[in-house]
């Protein structure tokens, strides 16, 4: 019965996802059909085969005009606007353009000396981190019981992802609420026991209050993610493992972990970048980068620099500054972490 | 048959009404007002569309004063400005050295309007004028007045609040040690203009060299060496002895006030219309407090915005601009103003008409302001600021004044840091602009 289960998940991806009932194969599936599911699975992959040599006849005619659509969107909506902040960052300008210098690095020099702009990049560092670890933990330890919940699962899932339809400045407004020292219950609750919680004042209370605050919007990526991928991993090594007397948990860490691999650090790249660029509006809601820059990160600077101070050198160098922070960390990731994760299941 | 004659007359005058009309002159004017007070504004530029007929005033609200600013600089890199903006105090030199604007008044003498500059209320004429020539039209005009809870004052067995700030500490912690009211006083949203930019007006404080900038783009900060720093230091001891609360956000500082929480309120006189709406106290108002070794205190300077107009339109569109400023500079839209929103009338002829009319009768709290504004002689340290990048600094200042509220920072250190980031920023105005006097050309 075991083995014959196994046999349909080794090919099953994510489609089969919202196929699956129970927790540990408790439906029996009949042998028959994983045996045509294993034929399918075969199929798939010579289709799959097939389509990458499929040419679209002579010449670069055609293959140019599909990919066109996409090179101008990136024309207009990343190289343009790239060069124009790289363009934008040796010059110092008055914000209605009228009065340009041409200044070298003054305005790189001028941030890398500015203990505000250093102090920024630590804040960023902590909070991106912070970030990372717990949206993928909540989003582990969530991942991880849907798999042993039987009943009423598609509601547990649907309630997990609900964060994800909420936009980032209301969900911001929704915390920045609920931790306001003078009238959020959860405040008081911190208070009721003790905790003198005051975000508003305290630099470590408003960084934690952002880091809740993003990581939660965020979990729902993960989460969906995460569930797909143990869906690949393979039923029968959880049911030997099973046998072999290990605990759900047991599995979950020696088993399902490290074959999550792959998708473990494509979600830590993808946090990462969310952290560093997406959170924008949950930090202008709940802080405003306040209070002394405790959660002045980077992008929010960005912003403040640009659209509120008009300092439209500075701001360009910054961006530029950010976005090559974000492909070295992206790059170092994956020279250092890649080799590790096996992504053959 | 002379019935037709007379219809078909009638609808031939029709035409001749409805034609110049349909040939308004049509000008759009950029404006941050939201709520109650861009509802007024509305209203303003209805009557004025109303009392003529050869020019029509679009307003189009564009978001806070901020998405204001960067709209009309897109707009103006895009050739497409708008022909009036409503910019906050703040951005005067950044506004004023742009090379994008009109100065207001040649432009309304240029168009044979006679308004009376030299009647606009001190404080409200030097900000907004460069070299006794008036840059752009001063149209929302305040100042930060003290509010307070008068149950809580009189609970405490005192009739109002003291008129200095050591008399009125006394007060505050009695109110809190009496149980009235857990939180004194609520820090405003905008502090470092009530609290620090004000107070050193009042106090005749110097808040930076060459006469707070008025006299050059070398100017810089010195309030590290001023009351301020002391003043900073008593915030920092009310936040700790509980008897200041922030507010925060998500949450505004006025209804921490108005809902009876906080017993006072430092904060602009324009917010008169959202507290006679949403207050559930019996509220009143009365001057900033003083030093006490500071007497007579000297006036407060303002806050708010003004018109400016862009430049790059045809002729027949400054008519229309010119006509509507001078209609917004007219006594009566100005009593008008003041009274639908709380803004102080920004000429003596204005307020004489307020008063005359008894309008402080039922209002008094509505002429503290302008009594505050315009009690004694402006000096270099009364008259206003003039410092370039204006916002980026005193972003800065309250990133560090924020430090003292964490207790990263000691006040003095604090105000030292402030001032030399500050001064960075200056220097940064001044190279850009070095050797650059503001537009004089005429449209």
């Amino acid at each position: 019965m075991t083995l014959r289960l196994s046999i349909p998940w080794r090919d099953a991806r994510a489609p089969m996802l919202l196929r699956r009932h129970g927790g540990g194969g408790s439906e029996a599936v009949p042998a028959a059909t994983a045996g045509s599911s294993r034929r399918s699975g075969k199929t798939r992959r010579r289709e799959e085969a097939g389509l990458k040599r499929a040419n679209f006849g002579d010449g670069p005619g055609l293959p140019t005009l599909l990919l066109l659509p996409q090179l101008l969107i990136l024309l207009f909506f990343f190289f343009i606007p790239s060069l124009r902040a790289l363009m934008q960052s040796v010059l110092l300008s008055d914000p209605f353009g009228n009065n340009v210098q041409f200044v070298w690095f003054d305005n790189f020099k001028a941030l890398l000396a500015s203990s505000d702009y250093r102090q920024s990049i630590a804040v960023t560092f902590w909070f991106t981190v912070a970030q990372n670890v717990l949206t993928l933990g909540s989003a582990l330890v969530l991942a991880f019981a849907t798999d042993r919940i039987v009943r009423g699962r598609s509601a547990y899932r649907t309630i997990i992802l609900l964060p994800y339809a909420i936009a980032p400045a209301i969900a911001g407004i929704l915390w920045a609420f609920l931790f306001n020292p003078a009238v959020g219950p959860l405040a008081q609750l911190l208070h009721h026991f003790g905790i003198a919680w005051d975000p508003n004042l305290n630099p470590t209370d408003a960084l934690i209050l952002v880091t809740l605050a993003a990581s939660w919007k965020h979990i729902c990526y993960d989460y969906i993610f995460l569930v797909v991928g143990l869906l690949a991993v393979p039923v029968s090594l959880m049911e030997a493992a099973a046998v072999d007397g290990a605990g759900p948990i047991r599995r979950f860490v020696s088993i399902a972990l490290p074959m999550l691999g792959p998708t473990i650090f494509f979600l830590t790249v993808m946090n990462f970048i969310y952290g560093f660029f997406e959170t924008f509006a949950i930090i202008d809601a709940v802080t405003k980068g306040g209070p002394a820059g405790a959660t002045n990160i980077l992008v929010y600077k960005v912003f403040v620099d640009g659209f509120v101070n008009l300092d439209l050198g500075s701001s360009a160098a910054q961006s530029v500054l950010l976005m090559s922070f974000a492909l070295l960390c992206t790059l170092l990731q994956f020279r250092y972490f890649d080799r590790k994760v096996n992504y053959g299941v | 048959m002379g019935r037709k004659v007379a219809f078909i007359a009638a609808l031939f005058g029709a035409l001749a009404l409805a034609g110049p009309a349909q040939a308004r002159v049509e000008v759009q004017w950029w404006h941050a007002m939201s709520g109650v007070l861009g509802d007024r504004l509305n209203e303003l530029v209805e009557k004025f569309n109303t009392s003529q007929d050869k020019y029509r005033v679009v307003a189009v609200a564009k978001g806070n004063y901020d998405e204001v600013t960067n709209g009309v600089i897109a707009a103006y890199r895009a050739k497409r400005p708008p022909e009036m903006v409503q910019i906050a105090e703040r951005g005067y030199m950044t506004m004023l050295l742009s090379g994008a604007l009109v100065p207001v008044q040649d432009l309304v003498e240029q168009k044979g309007y006679k308004i009376d500059f030299s009647d606009f209320i001190k404080p409200v004429a030097s900000f907004w004028s460069y070299k006794g020539r008036m840059s752009a039209m001063p149209f929302n005009s305040s100042t930060p007045i003290f509010w307070y809870n008068k149950d809580h004052f009189q609970k405490a067995g005192f009739d109002k609040p003291a008129d200095t700030w050591q008399e009125l500490e006394k007060q505050l912690y009695a109110i809190k040690s009496k149980g009235i009211s857990e939180c004194g006083t609520v820090l405003p949203g905008d502090f470092y203009w009530s609290l620090l930019e004000n107070y050193s007006a009042i106090n005749n404080q110097p808040y930076g060299t060459l006469a707070n900038g008025f006299d050059g783009l070398g100017t810089e900060f010195v309030y590290n060496k001023t009351k301020v720093v002391s003043q900073v230091a008593r915030l920092k001891k009310w936040l700790d002895d509980g008897v200041m609360q922030i507010a925060g956000q998500g949450f505004s500082p006025e209804q921490l006030f108005t809902s009876g929480r906080c017993s006072t309120f430092v904060n602009s006189t324009a917010s008169h219309g959202n507290i006679e709406r949403n207050a559930t106290i019996s509220w009143s108002a009365t001057f900033l407090p003083h030093e006490s070794d500071i007497n007579p205190p000297l006036n407060s300077t303002i806050g708010g915005g003004a018109i400016w107009v862009m430049k790059g339109h045809t002729p027949e569109r400054y008519e229309a601009v010119a006509a509507f400023l001078d209609f917004v500079a007219q006594p009566e839209t100005q009593v008008w103003w003041h009274g639908a929103t709380g803004y102080v009338p920004a000429t003596n002829r204005a307020y004489a008409l307020a008063r005359e009319r008894g309008y402080y009768k039922d209002h008094p709290t509505r002429e503290i302001a302008v009594l505050q504004l315009s009690r004694g002689t402006p000096n270099e340290n009364s008259r206003g600021f003039r410092f370039g990048n204006f916002v980026q600094t005193m972003l800065a200042q309250r990133q560090e004044v924020e430090a003292v509220f964490a207790g990263q920072k000691q006040p003095q250190q604090a105000m030292d840091d402030a001032v030399k980031r500050g001064n960075e920023i200056l220097r940064q105005f001044e190279k850009l602009n070095a050797g650059k006097t503001p537009e004089t050309e005429r449209p």
